[in-house]
């Protein structure tokens, strides 16, 4: 990691490395299933379409962890690159890779700091990954330099919602018991964790030259099971939004 | 019900207000040097949602006595109201006289304008057609009525504070209703009409289809002076002090 990584990119490069085998023990059969799919409930990217066509673009995945999304991007005809902070993580993502015959770069780094070219890619995406466990203000303008003109920025992250629902025990309730701002940064001790209000995840893919596409908020099927969320909390996500799926264009 | 209908249920909640409340404070908001949104006042000073207003014309989709309307032409606007209300633009025409400050009134719905194509340069509402018709057509006449290029800005009940509404009372520190529920609206107790909340992410798929690109969404606390409203009291100041209880949407109509 280079010398100007913050601390927090520090402390959670240490996390995931300490995390990353049960992480992917727990997690690898429901997201490492063999189609494209979001979030906490894995619900179908042909269902939600965020991406769009990708055969042929050149595709960066902030936060990849073991690659799961991008090895099927790659077998779709996308040319994907990997980025993670955690050594760990890569090593599981270059075993799925070998898994499944295909063969691209995967790049040790914080989402914050990329050592990549600007304008190198089509897509940037992530699927609960680099925006929530780095800086946004750091990552989103990353994310301008680092995409083409009329380049896409899609990614997954929890609702703020969630975030002033959740409880001491972490997790969701109909309670408000969180401030609505200064969710910015939350440091849970081990990992920090990053969320903005919805207005200003809007001002700053506006400050960085985005043009907002869209923003899906999906809801989990009445019988959608998931290794993240039991079934209480499944409740809570079909009554409220949950996880946030923002498109933003970067103007062209 | 159709929208007819909803608009007359509307007329009529609108009609029991301005006998209780608006008309007798419309003065008062008349005399206001400062322009400010909703029920806590946010400062435009502070927002800056609707940029220069000085010789652009203006449309006020719903503006009841048109105390906005009012503060923009001041300014230098060319302004229009509109409203479904008569007993609203009634008042609105008396404070015109008043303070010698005349602007067209039109009385029709804003999900329905009888105005030509184009002709505006800025649309706005606040708590207007923004919250009382219906999105898909409304949101539609702003983008008819506007010029390319021109900008829409309307300020609403924040999502949130919807989803912390029971059905009668005040906003509560949990949530109480499904989003399930939003877009059209009805609320059950006898001086309530028809509404239309949002999800946010809806509000965008429906500006993007309507011809706006989204330019801001500013979500607003209520400052720490704040006293709980003296008419429009269902959101406690306490509660918006903590959660934002209303917001100003920023969009502009593609060129």
């Amino acid at each position: 990691m280079p010398e100007r990584a913050s601390e927090h990119a520090q402390t959670n490069r240490a996390y995931w490395d300490r995390t990353s085998d049960e992480y992917q023990q727990r997690h690898r059969e429901f997201i490492g299933r063999p189609e494209p799919r979001w979030g906490v409930w894995q619900i179908r990217e042909s269902e939600l379409d965020v991406l769009g066509e990708i055969d042929g673009k050149d595709v960066l995945e902030l936060g990849c962890g073991a690659a799961h999304w991008s090895i099927l991007l790659a077998k779709q005809g996308a040319r994907p690159v990997g980025l993670d902070n955690s050594a760990r993580q890569l090593e599981h993502a270059r075993e799925r890779l070998a898994e499944a015959g295909v063969d691209f770069p995967l790049v040790h780094a914080s989402a914050e700091d990329i050592p990549l070219p600007d304008q190198s890619f089509d897509v940037v995406f992530c699927d609960h990954g680099g925006f929530t466990f780095a800086d946004p203000y750091k990552v989103v303008p990353e994310a301008a330099r680092l995409l083409r003109p009329g380049g896409l920025l899609a990614f997954s992250h929890s609702s703020p919602f969630v975030a002033v629902c959740e409880g001491e025990d972490e997790r969701v309730h109909p309670a408000l018991t969180r401030d609505y701002f200064g969710l910015h940064e939350q440091d849970h001790g081990d990992v920090v964790t990053y969320e903005l209000p919805y207005g200003e995840w809007i001002r700053l893919f506006r400050s960085n030259g985005f043009i907002v596409e869209d923003l899906i908020e999906p809801r989990p099927e009445p019988d959608a099971t998931s290794t993240y969320w039991d079934d209480e909390e499944r409740e809570w996500a079909r009554r409220w939004p949950s996880e946030s799926i923002w498109k933003a264009r970067k103007a062209a | 019900m159709s929208h007819a209908d909803d608009a007359l249920k509307n007329r009529e909640v609108w009609t029991k207000a301005n006998a209780e409340y608006t008309d007798r404070t419309a003065r008062q908001a008349w005399a206001q040097e400062e322009i400010d949104w909703g029920m806590f006042s946010g400062p435009e000073s502070e927002i800056g949602a609707l940029g220069e207003v000085g010789g652009r014309d203006v449309i006020e989709l719903g503006c009841g006595t048109a105390y906005f309307g009012a503060w923009l032409a001041r300014r230098g606007a060319r302004v229009t109201g509109v409203d479904v209300t008569p007993a609203q633009l009634e008042t609105a025409r008396r404070m015109q006289e008043e303070f010698d400050l005349h602007f067209p009134l039109i009385e029709a719905s804003a999900e329905e304008v009888p105005l030509p194509d184009a002709s505006f340069d800025l649309a706005v509402s606040e708590y207007g057609a923004s919250i009382w018709c219906d999105p898909d057509r409304w949101i539609g006449e702003a983008a008819r009525l506007l010029r390319p290029g021109g900008r829409l800005v309307f300020l609403c009940n924040s999502p949130l504070s919807i989803l912390c509404a029971p059905d009668e009372g005040k906003v509560e520190e949990r949530l109480l209703r499904p989003y399930t529920d939003f877009g059209r609206m009805e609320w059950p107790g006898e001086d309530e009409g028809v509404n239309y909340h949002l999800p946010h992410g809806e509000m965008i798929r429906v500006l993007g289809e309507k011809g706006f690109v989204v330019e801001a969404l500013h979500e607003r606390l209520a400052p720490d002076s704040t006293t709980d409203h003296e008419y429009y009291d269902f959101v406690p100041a306490e509660w918006a002090r903590r959660w934002p209880a209303e917001e100003v949407w920023v969009a502009r109509k593609s060129v």
